[in-house]
C-alpha cells in the first residue's frame, strides 16, 4: 500500500520538517521519571511514579499492566490531556529532544496529533456522535493546515482505505453509530494517523472487541507501524496481544516500571515475579510448550492460574516492594525495602531483589 | 429523515385534534352549566325570548345538546371543524371576525416572543457557556448566583419594578437626552405604541425573556458540562486542535440538542408570561385579547384565539423535533 498520507506537502500541508529522517532506531519520544498526582478526598494519590521509557522509530513498546497501574494515566499526561484533578509533578517527555512538558500548553498541544497521536479505547464514546467519520477523519487537516473542503474528502476516503474499511467512499458520509465496532476502532486508528505522526499511542485498542476483531485491528496497526517506520506505544493488559505486535515491553505494577526487556526475553525468562504470573494467566492452546515454559505445566490443565490479590489501589501502595503482598517469592527484605529498577542482563532491567534468582533458572 | 418528519407532522395534527376536542368539551360544559353564553351578548338588557334565540342560532348555540348538562355536542364540534378547514373562526359577540382580530393582534406577540428567544439565548448559550467553561471558579459561582436571583424575581414583580420606578426617570431622561421621538425614548415608553411596535415591545421582551432565562441558564451549563467530560472531547483535543475549536465544535455543538428541546418547552412558558406582560404592559397581543374574552365570556372568541394558540405551539414543538433530528444523526437514523 502507498503511503499516501506522508505526501503532505502535495497537499498544501506542510510536511513534518522531521518526518523524512525517520530511520529506524531514531529516538522520537522518551519519557523520564515522570510522575503523575491525583488530589482526592484523602489527600493527594501518586498514580505514576518515576516512570521512564524511550520510543523508537520503527519500533513498538508495549506497556502492560493490571487496570490502576498507571499506563493510561502516563499516556493523558504525555498528551497533556490529563483531568483537571491530575498534574505531573516530575519529569520529562521530550519529543525528539524538545521536553512537552516545560513548553506552554498551546504549544504542547500543538505538537499532538501532528507528532504524537492517541488512539482511544472504547471508539464509540471517542468519536464525536454528531459528526460524520469523514468530518472527523480529517478536523484536524482542515482546522489546522487548512485543508480545503475537496481535497479533505478525497483525504477520508484514503484514510479509509488505508485502514481497510470496505466502501470508503460512500462511509465518509456516514455517523459513527452505523460503524461496526471493529470498523469504528479503524476509523479511531485512521484519525490518529491524519496528520502522519510519529509516535502513535494506542491505549488498550482492542480491549472493546471481540476476539476475532481484536487480532484484525492489531495485525492491521502492526502493519501500518511497520510500513510507516512510527514509534508505537501499545498500551495494553494484555500479554497475550503484546507477543506478536511488540519488540520491547515495559511491566508496570503500582504506578512504576518493574520489568523492561526485550519481548522476547520476556517471555523466555521473566525477570520480574509479576512479570512472570502475568505470563501464567495468559491461556494457551495445544499441549506442552517446549523449554521454557514447562514452569506452567503443572497448570495447564484446570484451571487457569491468576494472580493472587488485588492491584493496590494507588492511595494505598504497600511499603518496601509494592508487590510483596501478592508474591509468591516475597521475603522479609520485600516488606522493608524497595527494589530499584536495575539492570540485571543485558538490555533488561528488573526492580526485584531476587530477579538474579528468577534469571538463574530457579522455578518458584 | 422524511419518515420522521411526516411521523411528526402525523402527531402534531392528531395532538391539535386532541387539543380542540377537549377544549370544545370544557366549553360545552361551562354552556350547559352557566347558561348560555349569548346572554353576555345584551350586557345589562334582558332579552326578549325570540332576540335570545336569533342571536343562539348566530353564534351556532342553538343546538339543543346545550341544554343537555353532560351531552359531549359532538354535531357541533363536527360542524366547527369544517368551519375552521374553511379558515372561518367565527365572529366575537361585536360581529368582528376572530381570524381579523388575532391578525392585528398576533404580530405583536410574535415580535415579543422572537425578543423573548432572543434574549433567552444570548443569555442562556453566553452565561451557560462560560460557567460551564470556567467551572468552579468565581465566574462560574457568580453566573450561579445571579440564575438564583433571576429565579426569585418573577415576571410580574420585574415589571412592576420596571414599569413604576424605572421607566418613568428613564424614559424623562431619554427624551431630554435624545429628544421626544428618538429611539432610545421610544424604549423606555412605559406602555405599547401601535406606530413602533418592535421599540416599544423590546425591553418587556428583555425582562420575560430574562425571567424565562435562569433555568436556561442552568441548562446549558449542565449540558455542556456533561460534554467537556466526554470523551469524544478528549480525542478532539488529542488531535491538536485549539481550544476554541473544541469548545465550538465538540462542546457547545453536542450540547445544542438538549437546549434546542429546551426551547420547545419553555416557550409554552412564554405562553403564559406573554399574558402577564401584555396585560401590564398594554401590549394589544393575543394574551391581552385572550384575558379580555375570558372575562367578556366570549366563547367564540376564546375557542378561536386558544385553538390558534394550540396551532403555534404544535408548530413550534414540530420544528423543534425536526430540529432536534437535524442536530443529532441517531435520533435521525432511529
Amino acid at each position: 500500500m502507498e503511503i499516501e498520507i506522508q505526501a503532505g506537502t502535495e497537499a498544501g500541508v506542510p510536511a513534518p520538517e522531521t518526518a523524512q529522517e525517520r530511520t529506524v532506531g531514531t529516538t522520537l519520544l522518551e519519557v523520564s521519571d515522570l510522575a503523575v498526582e491525583f488530589r482526592t478526598d484523602d489527600g493527594t494519590v501518586r498514580a505514576v511514579d518515576g516512570l521512564s521509557y524511550r520510543v523508537e522509530a520503527g519500533r513498538t513498546l508495549a506497556l502492560v499492566g493490571e487496570s490502576g497501574c498507571g499506563k493510561s494515566v502516563s499516556s493523558l499526561a504525555v498528551m497533556g490531556l490529563l483531568p483537571a484533578t491530575a498534574h505531573v509533578v516530575a519529569g520529562q517527555v521530550r519529543y525528539r529532544g524538545d521536553d512537552l512538558l516545560a513548553m506552554p500548553r498551546t504549544r504542547h498541544r500543538a505538537h499532538c496529533g501532528r507528532h504524537v497521536a492517541m488512539v482511544f479505547q472504547d471508539a464509540l464514546a471517542a468519536l464525536n456522535p454528531v459528526h460524520t467519520v469523514g468530518y472527523q477523519l480529517t478536523e484536524s487537516l482542515r482546522a489546522r493546515a487548512g485543508m480545503s473542503r475537496r481535497e479533505s474528502r478525497r483525504r477520508a476516503v484514503e484514510l479509509l482505505d488505508l485502514v481497510k474499511v470496505p466502501n470508503a467512499a460512500q462511509r465518509i458520509d456516514e455517523y459513527p453509530h452505523q460503524f461496526s465496532g471493529g470498523m469504528r476502532q479503524r476509523v479511531m486508528i485512521a484519525s490518529a494517523l491524519a496528520m502522519d505522526p510519529d509516535v502513535l499511542i494506542a491505549d488498550e485498542p482492542t480491549t472493546a472487541l471481540d476476539v476475532t476483531v481484536q487480532a484484525q485491528v492489531m495485525r492491521l496497526l502492526a502493519e501500518i507501524q511497520a510500513e510507516r517506520q512510527m514509534g508505537l506505544v501499545l498500551i495494553t493488559h494484555d500479554l497475550g496481544v503484546v507477543a506478536g505486535v511488540a519488540d520491547d515491553v515495559t511491566v508496570m505494577y503500582a504506578g512504576r516500571a518493574v520489568e523492561r526487556s526485550a519481548v522476547r526475553d520476556l517471555y523466555a525468562a521473566p525477570a520480574h515475579p509479576y512479570t512472570r504470573s502475568l505470563l501464567r494467566s495468559v491461556p494457551r492452546l495445544g499441549t506442552r510448550d517446549d523449554g521454557h515454559d514447562d514452569a506452567h505445566d503443572g497448570a495447564r490443565r484446570g484451571r487457569l492460574p491468576v494472580v493472587p490479590g488485588r492491584p493496590p489501589s494507588p492511595g494505598h501502595v504497600p511499603s518496601g516492594c509494592p508487590f510483596h503482598p501478592r508474591c509468591d517469592m516475597a521475603r522479609d527484605v520485600c516488606a522493608t525495602d524497595r527494589p530499584p529498577l536495575a539492570e540485571v542482563a543485558a538490555g533488561r532491567s528488573s526492580a526485584c531483589h531476587f530477579a538474579d534468582e528468577l534469571l538463574g533458572g530457579d522455578r518458584g | 429523515m422524511g419518515r420522521y418528519i411526516i411521523r411528526r407532522v402525523l402527531l402534531g395534527a392528531a395532538t391539535l385534534l386532541l387539543v380542540t376536542f377537549v377544549l370544545h368539551l370544557l366549553t360545552t360544559f361551562a354552556i350547559q352549566l352557566n347558561g348560555s353564553p349569548a346572554l353576555a351578548f345584551f350586557g345589562d338588557r334582558i332579552p326578549t325570548d325570540a332576540q335570545l334565540a336569533a342571536v343562539e342560532e348566530r353564534y351556532g348555540l342553538d343546538d339543543p345538546c346545550y341544554d343537555q348538562t353532560g351531552n359531549p355536542c359532538l354535531g357541533p364540534y363536527v360542524e366547527r371543524l369544517g368551519a375552521y378547514a374553511q379558515g372561518d373562526f367565527g365572529t366575537n359577540l361585536r360581529g368582528r371576525e376572530v381570524t381579523d382580530i388575532v391578525a392585528t393582534a398576533a404580530p405583536n406577540t410574535l415580535k415579543l416572543f422572537a425578543i423573548v428567544t432572543v434574549t433567552w439565548f444570548v443569555l442562556g448559550m453566553g452565561l451557560g457557556s462560560a460557567a460551564a467553561r470556567w467551572r468552579g471558579r468565581s465566574a462560574d459561582h457568580g453566573i450561579r448566583m445571579t440564575s438564583v436571583l433571576i429565579d426569585a424575581f418573577p415576571i410580574f414583580v420585574l415589571l412592576l419594578v420596571y414599569r413604576y420606578v424605572f421607566a418613568v426617570p428613564l424614559s424623562d431622561w431619554a427624551r431630554s437626552t435624545f429628544g421626544d421621538d428618538s429611539m432610545v425614548a421610544l424604549w423606555f415608553r412605559p406602555s405599547f405604541d401601535a406606530d413602533h411596535p418592535w421599540a416599544t415591545v423590546l425591553v418587556p421582551g428583555i425582562l420575560l425573556g430574562l425571567a424565562g432565562s435562569a433555568a436556561f441558564i442552568r441548562l446549558v451549563r449542565a449540558s455542556q458540562l456533561e460534554s467537556y467530560a466526554g470523551e469524544h472531547v478528549r480525542t478532539a483535543r488529542s488531535r491538536g486542535l485549539a481550544e476554541r475549536h473544541v469548545v465550538l465544535h465538540h462542546v457547545v455543538r453536542n450540547s445544542s440538542v438538549p437546549v434546542v428541546t429546551a426551547v420547545g418547552l419553555t416557550f409554552t412558558e412564554a405562553l403564559a408570561g406573554a399574558v402577564i406582560t401584555e396585560g401590564m404592559m398594554n401590549i394589544y397581543g393575543m394574551g391581552g385579547v385572550l384575558w379580555e374574552a375570558v372575562r367578556g365570556n366570549d366563547v367564540a372568541l376564546v375557542v378561536g384565539i386558544v385553538t390558534i394558540l394550540a396551532i403555534v405551539t404544535v408548530v413550534v414543538m414540530l420544528v423543534v423535533d425536526i430540529a432536534y433530528a437535524a442536530l443529532d444523526p441517531r435520533i435521525r437514523y432511529a
